[in-house]
C-alpha cells in the first residue's frame, strides 16, 4: 500500500534524501502501519490477560486459603455435619464422574461415529439439532427436570442414578459433537485407501478411522468429565448429599460431591471456620482433579498420535 | 469368474500365455479376444449432475499389460480409473449408463460383492496414503480385514511383499515404526506393497508418481513393468514419457470421449486422429 501514497506523504517518514544519497533502503514502514500493528499485538495481550488474569487470580485465591490450612486427612475422613474431612465428596464426585463417562461416553461416542459415517439429510439435521438445543439448556433446568422425573416421579429419591443420568444429559453434546468433528477431520485419503483395498467399513472404522480420531474423541470426554465434575446446581436437585460413603446402591441412597461443599460451606453460607475451611479444601481438590485430567489428556493424545502423519 | 473365490489364487497365476501374447501381436486397437481382455467398457456413460463426464466409451483393458490413460486435465481419466473399482459409487450425484465388464462380467452385477471387486481389482493413488499405524500394519492391513491369512503366515506375507516392491531392506529394521516418518516415495511403495497383500488381479494407479522426485519415479515404474504380466495394471498419467515408458498400450481420452486406443508406439508415432495427433505432440492439454 506503500505504493500508492504520494511522496512526501506525512505518513510514509523515512530519512530523506537517502534515496538521493544512492544508499540502496528498503522503503520505511510507514506510521500508520506501525500505529495498527502495535494496536493489533496490543489487543492481543489484552485478550490473554482477559482469560489468564482472572483463571490466575482464581487458582491463586484458591490456593492461598486452602493451603495454610490443609491437613491430609482430609482425604481419608468424612464430612461431619459442619468439620471432618472430605472423603465421601471425593468419592462421589468420583463416583458421579465414572458414570458420566460410562453413560454419556457410550451414548455420545455412538451417537457422534452415526451422525459423521452414517446420518444423512433430515435425520442427520434433527440429530443434531437436537444436541445443540440440549446444549442450550441452563443445567439448574435438567437438574429440576431429574428432580420431577427421576427423583420422585420414578421414586429414586436423591441417588448415584438420578445424578449420573442428569449430568450425563448435559455432557453428552460436548462428547457427541468433539466425537463427529474428530471423525469429519480424518484424511479422506484413508478412506479411500481403506476402500480401494476392500476393507469392510465397519473394520475400517474401527481400526483405522476411529483409531486416528481417537485424540479428538477421548478431549471431549475428559472436557465433558471436567464440567460434569464441576456442576452443582443439578446434583443439588438430584444427588442431594451425604455425609457417608457412596455404597453400591444406585437409587435411594443421597450421595455427597465436591462442590456442595465449595458452595454450601462457603463464608457467605456458612460462618463456621470448620466449615469454610471445607469449602477451600474442596475447591483446590476439584482444581487439581480438573488439572490432573488436563495432563492425563494431553498425555494419551501424545500417546495415540505416535503413528500419525 | 472367482470375485467371491479365496486368496492364493489371483496374483500368483498368470494368464494364459497364449492369450497375452496374441493380445500384443494383434493390430492396434483389436484385442478383442475375450481371453486376452481383463476390462471392457461398453457404452459407458458416466454423469455428476447434470453433465456428462464421459460418454459412450468403449474400451478395452487387456489381460497382464500396462494401459495408460492419457488426455488433457478434466477428459474423465480418473473417473474412468475409479469406476473400474467402482469409487465414484458413492459420490454425490453419480449415475452411470452402460456397462463395465471384469473378465466378460459386469461390475455392477448383484452377485458382485463390492468388498470382493475391489480386492480383486486394487488402486494406488496420486499421493501416498499409508494409514496411521506402523509399517507392518500397514502391509497388513487388507490381508486381517479379510482374514486372508494365519498369524504366523503374516510376517512371511508383510516380508514378500515389502521385498518385492524393494522396500525390505529400508525398513527390515523398523517395521513397528510409522510410516509417515518414511519419505514420500517409499511410503507409495508401501501403499503399492499393501495392495499387493491383498492378491489383486488388476491394479489400477491414479497418478502414482506425480508426487514424487525422479529417482522415486524411477523405482515405481521399473516396479510397474515387473508386476505385468502377472498383473493387469491401468495408470493414469499426465506425463507422456512416463505413459511411453511404462505403458503397453494407450487410451486417449478428450473431453469424455475415447478418441483413440491402440499400441503405444503407434498411437505416439502414427495416431490415427489428428486429436491425438495434437496432444501427444504437446499442442493442446
Amino acid at each position: 500500500m506503500s505504493g500508492a501514497l504520494p511522496a512526501g506523504d506525512a505518513r510514509m517518514p523515512g530519512p530523506p534524501g537517502a534515496a538521493r544519497r544512492g544508499e540502496a533502503a528498503w522503503p520505511a514502514v510507514p506510521l500508520r502501519r506501525k500505529a495498527v500493528n502495535a494496536a493489533f499485538w496490543a489487543a492481543c495481550f489484552a485478550c490473554l490477560a482477559l482469560v489468564a488474569i482472572p483463571t490466575v487470580w482464581m487458582a491463586g485465591g484458591v490456593i492461598a486459603r486452602a493451603v495454610p490450612n490443609f491437613r491430609w486427612s482430609v482425604l481419608t475422613t468424612r464430612t461431619d455435619q459442619l468439620s471432618g474431612g472430605l472423603e465421601n465428596a471425593i468419592l462421589g464426585t468420583l463416583a458421579i464422574t465414572a458414570g458420566v463417562v460410562l453413560v454419556a461416553g457410550t451414548v455420545s461416542v455412538l451417537t457422534g461415529m452415526y451422525l459423521a459415517e452414517f446420518a444423512a439429510g433430515r435425520r442427520r439435521a434433527l440429530l443434531r439439532g437436537g444436541y445443540e438445543v440440549l446444549a442450550g439448556i441452563p443445567s439448574v433446568v435438567l437438574g429440576y427436570v431429574g428432580l420431577v422425573a427421576l427423583a420422585v416421579g420414578l421414586g429414586w429419591k436423591f441417588s448415584l442414578l438420578s445424578a449420573v443420568l442428569v449430568v450425563s444429559v448435559l455432557a453428552v453434546p460436548y462428547i457427541t459433537k468433539s466425537t463427529e468433528t474428530a471423525l469429519a477431520q480424518v484424511p479422506t485419503s484413508y478412506r479411500e485407501g481403506a476402500e480401494a483395498l476392500g476393507i469392510p467399513p465397519s473394520w475400517a472404522l474401527r481400526k483405522i478411522v476411529l483409531r486416528s480420531a481417537l485424540p479428538g474423541i477421548i478431549t471431549g470426554i475428559l472436557v465433558a468429565v471436567a464440567i460434569s465434575a464441576g456442576e452443582t446446581a443439578p446434583l443439588l436437585y438430584t444427588a442431594g448429599w451425604s455425609d457417608a460413603n457412596p455404597s453400591l446402591a444406585l437409587i435411594h441412597e443421597p450421595v455427597g460431591y465436591l462442590t456442595y461443599p465449595v458452595w454450601a460451606f462457603a463464608p457467605i453460607n456458612q460462618p463456621v471456620r470448620s466449615a469454610n475451611i471445607l469449602s477451600y479444601d474442596a475447591a483446590l481438590i476439584l482444581l487439581a482433579f480438573v488439572l490432573l485430567l488436563i495432563v492425563a489428556g494431553r498425555v494419551i493424545v501424545w500417546l495415540s498420535r505416535r503413528n500419525a502423519a | 469368474m472367482s470375485i467371491e473365490a479365496g486368496p492364493g489364487e489371483s496374483q500368483a497365476s498368470p494368464p494364459p500365455a497364449g492369450a497375452v501374447a496374441g493380445g500384443r501381436a494383434a493390430p492396434p486397437g483389436e484385442a478383442r479376444h475375450d481371453g486376452a481382455v481383463a476390462l471392457a467398457t461398453v457404452n459407458l456413460t458416466i454423469s455428476f449432475g447434470p453433465r456428462p463426464v464421459l460418454t459412450a466409451v468403449n474400451a478395452r483393458i487387456e489381460r497382464g499389460a500396462v494401459t495408460a490413460l492419457i488426455g488433457p486435465t478434466g477428459s474423465g481419466k480418473t473417473t474412468l480409473l475409479r469406476t473400474f473399482n467402482r469409487m465414484n459409487d458413492k459420490v454425490s450425484g453419480y449415475r452411470h449408463a452402460g456397462d463395465v465388464l471384469l473378465d466378460g462380467r459386469s461390475i455392477w452385477h448383484p452377485g458382485v460383492e463390492l468388498m470382493a471387486l475391489r480386492r480383486k481389482v486394487g488402486m494406488l493413488f496420486q499421493r501416498p496414503n499409508p494409514f496411521p499405524m506402523s509399517i507392518i500394519d500397514n502391509v497388513l492391513a487388507g490381508v486381517r480385514a479379510h482374514r486372508l491369512a494365519s498369524r504366523s503366515a503374516m510376517s512371511a506375507i508383510a516380508r514378500d511383499r515389502l521385498a518385492e516392491v524393494g522396500l525390505w531392506d529400508a525398513v527390515r529394521d523398523r517395521l513397528k515404526d510409522s510410516p509417515f516418518r518414511l519419505s514420500g516415495g517409499q511410503q507409495q511403495l508401501l501403499c503399492l506393497a499393501r495392495a499387493l497383500a491383498v492378491g489383486p488381479e488388476v491394479l489400477l494407479l491414479d497418478e502414482p508418481t506425480s508426487s514424487l522426485d525422479p529417482v522415486a519415479t524411477e523405482s515405481i515404474e521399473a516396479l510397474i513393468r515387473r508386476l505385468t504380466p502377472a498383473l493387469t495394471v491401468v495408470i493414469v498419467t499426465h506425463n507422456l514419457a512416463q505413459a511411453s515408458r511404462v505403458a503397453d498400450r494407450i487410451i486417449f481420452l478428450n473431453d469424455g470421449r475415447l478418441v483413440e486406443h491402440g499400441r503405444t508406439r503407434q498411437v505416439f508415432e502414427n495416431p490415427a486422429q489428428q486429436e491425438t495427433a495434437r496432444y501427444v505432440s504437446g499442442r493442446f492439454g
